[in-house]
């Protein structure tokens, strides 16, 4: 009798669930499969790991594939570092302002990233409003400086994108951290500072590693802003766009995005690993 | 707010529903003809110029489907025995692509009267599956308030760039069209042909300290309205449809080598209605161009067209300009595209 009710408890769920899996199996596995499997195949239908090959020993894209893991990496270090004050002001210290400050932070994401992303260029452009404060206003330079174009402005506008993800991240977690673990570390004599990196810190490393997981699968697939503020940076998503919008290689584009999906999820791999590995 | 499988799957699932639910074919039934249009004034002037008397004269209805030339043939490349779209509008490039697959039906004047009016060198183009119903040419436009004596022609834009003169906006490579009214329009102008580039990357490397670049039209404008760039290289149309918009600083030059003639091309998929013959033909109709090339600041291609007084003045002439040898870049585009990653970069 128990057997039964567990099991139609069981076949309710599987029914309840089936809608959600059958589309994503239709709409997303298949189609990632099929991508995939365009990259391992001859024109002949054949098989064919040649593709992967040339690409592997190649330098030129070793050099794209080593560039997109520094910006991902060097973006997701620097929104971290920027989140996690915004989160512990958020928490601890705004009050009835946390409201105010969520809506800050969400505000952005609520305009396309394409006006976002003009708006960079318009406050960096040669005669932008920077330059012309610095050079005119202030009189700090003589000529304007050249801010379009280089990767630091390109790491600040996926920065300003991306922070948001990593502070609301970081402040569910720093929420739910018990004070009277940091009350007691203060009662037993432990500086604020030392509270904070003994205590508070390792208490919120969980919410740390999942912004940073965040930060970093956005920031290995960015498209838009590179496209628009360029920075010199060459990397997979850029090439992929031109593999399909340019060259029309569709096979070499699926070669590329398999190869950054692998990245992707090794990447992952490691970050919860190493988080484990913390004890979270 | 810790991410854990569930989220990943809930996210990708509405994204997922998202893209495909967009993805979704239109296939063409009865007396309905899906036809294709850029965006934004595009479309507007596609629907009032073309598809308003095709309506008018057969009593069918058109829908229109936004996007570009590589998503159509895409769709059309997916389903050939019931293609999606029923007229395509191509790059001229994807155009030769689509004829060499052996996509596209024939053009002729039986089937298309107007085709008669149009030059022959446009069909011939296409392979004879398809032709092309408007035109640009891709030049010099500058901020006139900064560059008070422009380059005349691409020789002179390379040199004065290089020196400094000028910062150029240039377009980038993941814009599909630059290898042609760009990569080559350059790159012959400074002696080179389909088969040696190096005019043109040794023009690159001397004037990279002094570029910037453009990934689509309107991110050339704000380049100049930002002050980022003093000129670049642009499109007449595009450029004449800012100054009716009010802005009076700008002005554009065909250089004296001649700019490239960057057009756009229709075709109709083979397997697609029939029905597709009379919107063609209104598309290719002399008056229906001169009400498009109006709208949109472009020249067209049907010989009997009469350009308004203020057009006149500003369609660059085909005798000006250079028609791009398309099937012969198409050959070696993937080339140019990886030597530009390799050497450009952007």
């Amino acid at each position: 009798m128990l057997d039964a009710v567990k099991n139609s408890a069981r076949a309710r769920r599987a029914l309840l669930l089936a809608p959600a899996l059958i589309f994503l199996a239709v709409f997303f596995v298949m189609p990632l499969a099929d991508n995939s499997a365009r990259s391992f195949l001859t024109e002949d239908g054949g098989f064919t790991l040649s593709r992967y090959a040339a690409f592997l020993t190649d330098r030129f894209y070793l050099g794209v594939i080593l560039e997109t893991l520094i910006l991902s990496a060097a973006v997701t270090v620097i929104s971290v570092v920027i989140a996690y004050p915004v989160a512990y002001v958020l928490v601890r210290k705004a009050g009835r302002l946390s409201g105010l400050i969520v809506f800050l932070l969400i505000a952005p994401l609520l305009t396309s990233i394409i006006m976002r992303t003009f708006g960079w260029q318009v406050l960096f452009a040669r005669r932008g409003l920077v330059n012309q404060w610095l050079v005119t206003d202030l009189g700090l330079l003589d000529t304007p400086l050249r801010w379009l174009n280089t990767p630091g402005l390109a790491i600040a506008a996926l920065v300003h994108v991306l922070v948001p993800f990593a502070v609301l991240s970081i402040a569910s977690v720093l929420q739910g951290v018990d004070r009277r673990l940091e009350e007691g570390a203060l009662v037993l004599g432990a500086s604020r500072i030392r509270t904070f990196f003994e205590v508070t810190l390792p208490l919120t490393v969980d919410g740390i590693g999942t912004g940073a997981i965040l930060v970093f699968m956005i920031a290995n697939g960015s498209f838009v802003t590179l496209v628009l503020l360029g920075g010199g940076f060459q990397t997979l998503p850029l090439l992929i766009y031109q593999q399909f919008n340019t060259t029309r290689d569709f096979a070499l584009a699926s070669t590329m995005s398999t190869i950054l999906l692998v990245i992707a999820l090794a990447c992952l791999w490691l970050q919860l690993r190493l988080l484990r590995r913390q004890g979270v | 707010m810790t991410l854990n499988r569930r989220k990943f799957l809930g996210t990708g699932a509405a994204a997922a529903s998202l893209v495909g639910l967009n993805g979704l074919p239109l296939h063409a039934q009865g007396k309905t003809l899906n036809v294709t249009a850029y965006g934004g004034v595009w479309e507007q002037a596609v629907r009032d110029c073309f598809v308003a008397p095709f309506e008018a004269k057969t009593g069918a209805k058109a829908t229109v489907s936004l996007g570009g030339p590589a998503q159509w043939l895409a769709q059309v490349e997916a389903s050939p025995d019931n293609p999606p779209l029923d007229v395509l509008i191509m790059s001229p490039d994807l155009a030769v692509l689509a004829a060499e697959a052996d996509l596209m039906d024939d053009f002729t004047v039986e089937k298309l009267p107007n085709l008669a009016y149009i030059p022959q060198e446009f069909t011939d183009a296409c392979l004879g599956k398809g032709t092309y119903f408007d035109y640009g040419v891709g030049g010099i436009t500058y901020n006139k308030d900064v560059v008070a004596e422009p380059p005349r022609s691409f020789a002179d834009f390379v040199d004065r760039v290089a020196a400094g003169e000028f910062i150029a906006s240039i377009p980038s490579i993941q814009y599909g069209p630059t290898t042609v009214f760009f990569l080559w329009a350059l790159n012959n102008a400074l002696g080179g042909d389909v088969d040696n580039t190096d005019p043109f990357f040794e023009a690159m490397a001397k004037m990279k300290d002094n570029l910037v670049y453009w990934a689509g039209p309107n991110d050339f404008f704000n380049h100049l309205a930002s002050g980022e760039a003093d000129l670049g290289i642009y499109f007449d149309g595009r450029t004449w449809n800012h100054v009716d918009e009010g802005v009076d600083w700008i002005d554009w030059i065909n250089p004296e080598e001649g700019g490239a003639i960057t057009s756009v091309a229709i075709q109709k998929p083979k397997n697609a209605s029939d029905l597709a013959w009379d919107y063609l033909n209104e598309v290719l109709d002399a008056d229906n161009q001169a009400k498009f090339a109006e709208i949109l600041n472009y020249g067209v291609t049907n010989t009997q067209v009469e350009y308004s007084e203020k057009l006149a003045a500003r369609v660059t002439p085909l005798s000006e300009a250079n028609l791009p040898p398309y099937a012969e870049i198409a050959r070696v585009r993937n080339d140019w595209v990886d030597r530009w990653n390799r050497e450009i970069g952007m």
